[in-house]
C-alpha cells in the first residue's frame, strides 16, 4: 500500500560493483516483476529494499520515508523467500502469527488475522503441523500466509516457485495472482523465469549485469524489446536473431536471401546499415498454418532440420542463410527432417536492431 | 554355493574382528572397574584372582573418607573444584565460543579465514609448553593454586574448538531464517535468540559438553599449576596415589571410576551431534 | 543520507570483529601474552629458584645448549617416531574399523558408542589405565599370558627400552583411533552411492572401487581427523607421565616429558621455555599441514566458501 522509489542505487561488494545505480518507481498497488539471468542484481536489488544488504549509494525509498538506514523491522514489508524460509521449530499456525507477536499484538487479534491469512490461503488443517510435515506447495503457501497476516506496506517475493516441479508452479502462479487481487498490495517479485514475469507482472523490469534494460508492461517488453537482450530474453521459444545487411529496401543475409524492410522501419535505416534481424518463432510459419494475416507476408523456402511436437503446435528448426532459426507450425502435422516448406514470415512484426549497439531501430 | 560360502567366511571374519576390537577396546577400562570393587589385597594375589570374590564399595567409602581406614587423599574436595572449574569454564567457552561461532557462520569479514587459523593454531600449543609462561605469570599475580586461575585457562582452551563447532551447526540453518525473522519484525538479536538458538540448541549443548570433558580430563596444565585442596582436580589428585610407595591400585581404580562415569554418561549424549559437527564444520568450511 | 545512521557498533562491517572480540581477548591474555613472555624466557637464565635472574639475558644460550645437548635430540627424535608411528596406525586402524563397522547393520549404533568411549576418556585415566595392564607385576596382561601358559617369566612391559615404547604408543593409539574411526565412519554414511555404482558398472572390482572411488572421498575427513588430532598431540604428556615418567632412565622420554621435567623439576625455566618453542613450532607445523591439505580437499570437494 505504499509506492517505493529507487535512485541511483548502487550495490558494492568491496570494490567490485553488482548493481550499477539503477531507478525504479513502483506505484501503489503495483505488481513489478524483476526478471533476468542468475548474477544480473535482481536478487540484491530485492534484497536492498528489504534491508537485507547495505545500500552502497543512492537511496531506497517505501512511501514517502527513505528507508536506507532503517532495519527490515522497521520497514513494514514482508518477503517470501525461495527456500520459504519456514522456521522449523514452529507449527503453521505459530509460523504465521510469529511476526505479529513479536511486534506485541494482543492474542485475539493475533489469532483473528492468522485465522484469516490461514482462510485465504486454504491452510485450514495444516495450522497444527511441522514445516517438515508439509508438502513442497503448502510450505510455499504457508510462506506466503507468514507475508500476509502482517499487512505490510509490500510484499517482497524472492525467486518464490523456482524450487517448485513445473505442474506446481503454475499452480501456484496463479495462486499469487489471485492473492494480489484479493489483498492489493505493492509487490516486488523477482525471477529469472520470464514466463512468471509475464503472467504475473503489471509491470516488467529486465535486468542484465546490474543494470536495468527495460521497464514496461509485459505487452510492451514483448512487443517492443528495446533492444537484442530483451529480444531474446523475454518470448518462448526465443525471438529468432540473424545478421544482415540493410540494401535498399531490402534486408539482406549473407547467402543473399532477402526480405524487404518492414515499411514502420523503413525511414529509420540508412543502406549499408549492419542489422539484427529479430523474428519471433509466431511469425515465422508454414503456408497454410500460421495465425498472421498473409496479405504482406514475404515468403521463403527451408529446409526443416528437426521438428518439436508439442500437441497444439509444432516447433521448426531450420536456418536461414546458414544461421539456426525456429519457426512454429499451427495446426500441425507430421514433419519429416530434411523436408522442405514454404513459409511465410509476417514482415510487420520483424524487429531490426544496430548490430553494432544492439538497440532496437525505432522512432525515437 | 561359492557365493554364499564366500559370503558366510566373510560374515563370520566381520563379527570375529569386531568381536576382537570390541574386547580391547573395553577389557582394559572394564578390568579397571573390576578392581574398584575388590580390595588391595585382591589385586596384589598371586595367582591372580580373576573374578572379585567379595565385590564391595569400600574403596569407594575409603577415598570419600567414610569408615575406619580412609585414605589422606581429599577426593571430595578434588571433586569439587573438578566440578566447579569444568562448568565454569564451560559455561564462559559456550558464550564466547557462540558469538565468534556466530561471527564466522553469518559474516563475511576480512582476515576471516586468517583469523580461523589463528584461533585453531593457538588451540596447537602443548598444554605443558604452555604451562611454563602461564605458570610464571599466574605466579605473580596470584593465580596460582585459584580455581579462577584454572577457570581461565581452561576457558582459552576451549574456545576454538568450541568456535569450530558451533560454526558448523549454525551454518546448517539456513542464512533465510534469520532473514525472515528480521522482515517479520525481530531485531537481529531477537532474530538469533528466537530462531537461531532454539534451532542450533542441541548442537551448542554437545559443544558445551565436549568443553566439559576437556577440562574435566584436563592434566598437563592443572597439574603444574594447582598444589593443594584450593583447586585441584581430580585428573591431578589421582597421581597422588602414585607419590606412596606402595600404589593404592583399588583406590586409584575406584578415582578412576569416579572420573570415567560423567565422560561415559555425556558420551551418550553427545555421540550423533558432535560426528556431525565435526564433519561438517570441516568438510563444508 | 546519514540521517539516521545507526553508531558504529550496529553497523554491520564490525560486528563480526565485536562478536570476535571475546574469543580474542581471552586467548590473547592467556596464550599469546604468556607465549610472548615464554619467548623472552628463553633467551634469559630464568631459574625459579632465583627470581632476579629473570633479567639475566643471554641470548641464544639456552638454545645452543638444548641444540647441543644429545639428550634432547634423543627425546625429540623419539617425539617425531613416536608421532609418526602413533598418527599413521591410528588412520590405518581407523580406516579399517570403520570399514568393518560400516558392513556391520545389526547392532551398529551400540559400536559406534562403544567406540567413542576412548575418544572421552582422560588421557591420565588411559595411562593410568595401561600403566596398570602393562604392570609386570600385577598386570593383567602378564597375569593373562602366565595363565595361559604362554610366558613363564613376568614380562617387563614399562621397563624394558622396546617394550615400554612399545606400551605407550598401545595406550596413545587405544585413545585416539576412535577420532578416525568414527570420523572415517561419517564419511562412509556420507559417501553418495551413484559413483560407487557408476565404478561397478564400469568393471572396477572392489578393490578398485575403494582405491579409487572411496579412498578419494573419504580424505577430506582423514583430513579432519588429522587436523583434530595434531592440535593436542601433546596429549601424550599425559600418558607417559603416568605411565613411566619418562623413565626409567631417560628410555620413554618425550619432548613435552623433558620440558616439565626441566623446567618444574630442574627449575631452569629459561631453558625449558626454549625447549618449549620447539615443541610449540613442531605442533604447529603438524597442524598447519594437515589444516592446508583440508582445505585443499575441501576446495576440490566443491564445499568451501
Amino acid at each position: 500500500m505504499a509506492e517505493i522509489s529507487l535512485k541511483n542505487v548502487v550495490k558494492r561488494y568491496g570494490k567490485v560493483e553488482v548493481v550499477h545505480g539503477i531507478n525504479l518507481d513502483i506505484e501503489h498497488n503495483e505488481f513489478v516483476v524483476l526478471v533476468g539471468p542468475s548474477g544480473c542484481g535482481k536478487s540484491t536489488t530485492l534484497r536492498m529494499i528489504a534491508g537485507l544488504e547495505d545500500i552502497s549509494d543512492g537511496t531506497v525509498s517505501i512511501g514517502p520515508e527513505v528507508v536506507n538506514d532503517l532495519p527490515p523491522r522497521k520497514r513494514n514489508i514482508s518477503m517470501v523467500f525461495q527456500n520459504y524460509a519456514l522456521y522449523p521449530h514452529m507449527s503453521v499456525r505459530e509460523n504465521l502469527g510469529f511476526g505479529l507477536k513479536i511486534a506485541k499484538h494482543p492474542d485475539d487479534i493475533v489469532a483473528e488475522r492468522v485465522n484469516e491469512a490461514a482462510e485465504i490461503l486454504g491452510l485450514g488443517e495444516l495450522m497444527e503441523r511441522a514445516p517438515a510435515e508439509l508438502s513442497g506447495g503448502q510450505r510455499q503457501r504457508v510462506a506466503m500466509g507468514r507475508a500476509i497476516v502482517r499487512h505490510p506496506e509490500a510484499f517482497l517475493f524472492d525467486e518464490p516457485l523456482s524450487n517448485l516441479d513445473a505442474k506446481l508452479r503454475v499452480q501456484m502462479r496463479t495462486e499469487i495472482k489471485k492473492l494480489h487481487q484479493k489483498v492489493k498490495t505493492t509487490v516486488v517479485y523477482v525471477t529469472h523465469d520470464q514466463v512468471e514475469a509475464m503472467t504475473l507482472a503489471d509491470r516488467i523490469v529486465v535486468m542484465k549485469d546490474g543494470y536495468i534494460e527495460q521497464v514496461g508492461t509485459p505487452m510492451e517488453v514483448f512487443n517492443h524489446p528495446v533492444n537484442t537482450f530483451v529480444a531474446s530474453f523475454i518470448g518462448s521459444p526465443p525471438m529468432n536473431l540473424l545478421n544482415a545487411t540493410i540494401k535498399g529496401d531490402q534486408v539482406v543475409f549473407s547467402d543473399g536471401t532477402a526480405l524487404p524492410v518492414p515499411t514502420r522501419l523503413a525511414d529509420l535505416v540508412r543502406d549499408g546499415q549492419e542489422v539484427v534481424f529479430g523474428l519471433r518463432p509466431d511469425d515465422l510459419t508454414p503456408v497454410g498454418h500460421g495465425i498472421a494475416e498473409s496479405g504482406k507476408n514475404a515468403k521463403l523456402t527451408l529446409k526443416i532440420a528437426l521438428s518439436e511436437l508439442l500437441g497444439t503446435e509444432t516447433i521448426l528448426y531450420t536456418s536461414i542463410s546458414g544461421q539456426e532459426a525456429q519457426g512454429k507450425m499451427f495446426g500441425p502435422r507430421n514433419v519429416e527432417p530434411g523436408e522442405v516448406l514454404e513459409f511465410e514470415v509476417a514482415i510487420e512484426k520483424v524487429h531490426l536492431f544496430d548490430a553494432v549497439t544492439g538497440k532496437s531501430v525505432r522512432k525515437q | 554355493m561359492d557365493g554364499s560360502l564366500r559370503k558366510k567366511i566373510g560374515s563370520v571374519a566381520t563379527w570375529g574382528l569386531t568381536f576382537i576390537l570390541m574386547v580391547v577396546i573395553c577389557v582394559p577400562g572394564l578390568w579397571v572397574v573390576l578392581t574398584a570393587f575388590r580390595p588391595n589385597g585382591e589385586v596384589l594375589a598371586k595367582p591372580p584372582v580373576w573374578i572379585p570374590e567379595d565385590p564391595n564399595l569400600n574403596n569407594f567409602a575409603k577415598i570419600f573418607g567414610f569408615g575406619a581406614d580412609q585414605v589422606a587423599i581429599p577426593v571430595p574436595a578434588y571433586f569439587t573444584n573438578s566440578l566447579i572449574i569444568a562448568l565454569t569454564s564451560t559455561a564462559i567457552a559456550l558464550l564466547i565460543g557462540m558469538s565468534g561461532g556466530y561471527a564466522f557462520a553469518r559474516y563475511r569479514f576480512s582476515f576471516k579465514n586468517g583469523l580461523f587459523l589463528g584461533l585453531m593454531l593457538s588451540r596447537t600449543v602443548p598444554g605443558i609448553a604452555l604451562s611454563l609462561p602461564i605458570f610464571m605469570i599466574w605466579s605473580r599475580i596470584g593465580l596460582i593454586d585459584t580455581k579462577l586461575g584454572l577457570i581461565i585457562v581452561y576457558v582459552a582452551l576451549n574456545v576454538p574448538f568450541t568456535i569450530w563447532l558451533i560454526d558448523g551447526f549454525f551454518r546448517q540453518i539456513p542464512k533465510e531464517m534469520s532473514e525472515a525473522a528480521q522482515v517479520d519484525g525481530c531485531t537481529r538479536w531477537q532474530a538469533f535468540w528466537k530462531i537461531e538458538f532454539p534451532l542450533a540448541k542441541s548442537g551448542i549443548a554437545s559443544a558445551g559438553i565436549f568443553a566439559f570433558l576437556t577440562s574435566w580430563n584436563e592434566y598437563a596444565l592443572a597439574s603444574n599449576l594447582t598444589r593443594s585442596t584450593d583447586s585441584k582436580t581430580l585428573p591431578v589428585g589421582l597421581m597422588d596415589f602414585t607419590a606412596q610407595f606402595t600404589i593404592d591400585w583399588a583406590g586409584m581404580s575406584a578415582m578412576a571410576v569416579i572420573i570415567i562415569i560423567p565422560a561415559l554418561i555425556l558420551t551418550f549424549l553427545v555421540q550423533k551431534h558432535l560426528i556431525a559437527g565435526l564433519t561438517f564444520g570441516g568438510v563444508k568450511g | 543520507m546519514a540521517t539516521n545512521r545507526p553508531p558504529f557498533w550496529q553497523r554491520e562491517q564490525y560486528t563480526p570483529y565485536l562478536l570476535l572480540l571475546p574469543a580474542l581477548l581471552t586467548l590473547a591474555f592467556v596464550v599469546v601474552l604468556p607465549l610472548l613472555f615464554s619467548l623472552y624466557t628463553s633467551f634469559t637464565g630464568y631459574r625459579l629458584i632465583r627470581p632476579e635472574s629473570l633479567w639475566q639475558w643471554v641470548g641464544l644460550r639456552n638454545y645452543k645448549r638444548i641444540f647441543a645437548d644429545g639428550d634432547f635430540w634423543i627425546a625429540f627424535g623419539r617425539t617425531i617416531v613416536f608421532l609418526t608411528i602413533a598418527l599413521n596406525l591410528e588412520f590405518l586402524l581407523g580406516l579399517g574399523i570403520a570399514l568393518l563397522i560400516n558392513r556391520i547393520t545389526w547392532g551398529q549404533r551400540t559400536l559406534r558408542t562403544i567406540m567413542m568411549f576412548p575418544m572421552m576418556f582422560s588421557p591420565i585415566l588411559v595411562g593410568y589405565q595401561f600403566k596398570f595392564v602393562f604392570n609386570d607385576n600385577i598386570g593383567i596382561l602378564n597375569n593373562a599370558l602366565q595363565s595361559l601358559g604362554l610366558s613363564d617369566g613376568a614380562i617387563p612391559w614399562l621397563v624394558d627400552k622396546y617394550l615400554a615404547n612399545f606400551s605407550i604408543i598401545f595406550a596413545e593409539v587405544w585413545m585416539s583411533t576412535s577420532v578416525f574411526a568414527i570420523l572415517l565412519l561419517a564419511g562412509l554414511f556420507a559417501m553418495p552411492r551413484d559413483p560407487l555404482e557408476a565404478a561397478k558398472v564400469d568393471g572396477c572390482n572392489p578393490w578398485q572401487v575403494f582405491r579409487h572411488i572411496t579412498l578419494p572421498f573419504l580424505m577430506p575427513f582423514v583430513f579432519i581427523a588429522m587436523t583434530i588430532r595434531s592440535l593436542d598431540v601433546a596429549r601424550a604428556y599425559d600418558i607417559v607421565d603416568v605411565m613411566t615418567g619418562g623413565g626409567p632412565a631417560g628410555r620413554t622420554e618425550l619432548l613435552w616429558t623433558m620440558i616439565a621435567r626441566t623446567g618444574y623439576d630442574n627449575a631452569r625455566m629459561g631453558q625449558a621455555n626454549a625447549m618449549a618453542y620447539v615443541s610449540i613450532l613442531l605442533s604447529i607445523a603438524f597442524t598447519y599441514y594437515f589444516f592446508t591439505k583440508l582445505l585443499a580437499a575441501r576446495k576440490y570437494m566443491g564445499g568451501a566458501d
